[in-house]
């Protein structure tokens, strides 16, 4: 086993449930400033067409769109981290809540990540 | 009873915020999919205020909406309460004013999301 490995396996077994507990916190908080952010553009249909259009135009550029795939993954690692955390507050895979962050709410979460974030890439910031 | 009563407040808080982790999974997996799959031009990713229009004239979209938006709300603040409480000593009144000015927020936010709707 390389260097690398025994040190991943060693951060692994004492700071998983760590790892995840913060990583939901984090993301979270960043959700809940998406929310409000959300709600701000939405109450631009105030303004009618002409400048919600305008406001909207603005969330097409690239940048925009690699923060939309941001999000995406944000809301996915959330979602699953959560999925886990109630799993094991019901009982379920107390033994196994290590693998069940890095296999279940990282790993599989990465190929639902990929999915989506592979779409909306080529169709909104490569362009092919 | 009042020594009870906090701890099931407590419970309750538990089970409200993994119930409405629950909604929000499926609320927001619908929410991708009306926003972003639905039709055609949604497809392109050409999200307007006629498409957006389209959809939320109707008031039962609107419930749908109003009703995402405060489990969210309740979610994501009861979320950021358990945070700063956590990393905080704090006596009962203070963690009580907390809570005061959390579910204000909420109330001050509720009203504000719900109020983009007003003109449509």
């Amino acid at each position: 086993m390389s260097a690398f490995a025994v040190q991943a396996r060693k951060y692994r077994d004492q700071f998983s449930g760590m790892t995840a507990h913060a990583a939901q916190r984090v993301t979270g908080l960043l959700l809940l400033v998406y929310l409000f952010l959300h709600v701000h553009t939405i109450r631009q249909l105030r303004d009618g067409p002409a400048e919600f259009n305008a406001a909207l135009a603005a969330f097409h550029s690239p940048v925009f769109k690699l923060l939309e795939i941001a999000l995406f993954g944000t809301v996915i690692l959330h979602a699953l981290n959560g999925v886990r955390i109630t799993l094991i507050d019901l009982g379920i895979g107390h033994d196994r809540q290590r693998r069940m962050f890095w296999g279940y709410a990282v790993g599989f979460g990465a190929l639902i990540f990929l999915a989506g974030a592979i779409p909306l890439f080529l169709n909104s910031v490569w362009k092919p | 009873m009042e020594t009870v009563m906090p701890m099931y407040r407590n419970v309750i808080g538990w089970y409200l915020q993994r119930i409405t982790g629950g909604l929000l999974i499926i609320l927001l997996a619908a929410h991708f999919w009306v926003e972003h799959f639905m039709s055609a031009e949604l497809r392109r990713g050409d999200l307007s205020y006629e498409a957006i229009l389209k959809r939320i004239s109707n008031p039962v979209w609107q419930f749908i909406d109003i009703a995402f938006l405060l489990v969210a709300l309740y979610h994501g603040l009861n979320g950021l309460r358990n945070i700063i409480l956590d990393y905080s000593r704090v006596g009962r009144h203070t963690a009580q004013a907390l809570t005061v000015a959390i579910v204000g927020a909420g109330l001050v936010w509720a009203w504000w999301g719900i109020d983009a709707f007003r003109n449509l």
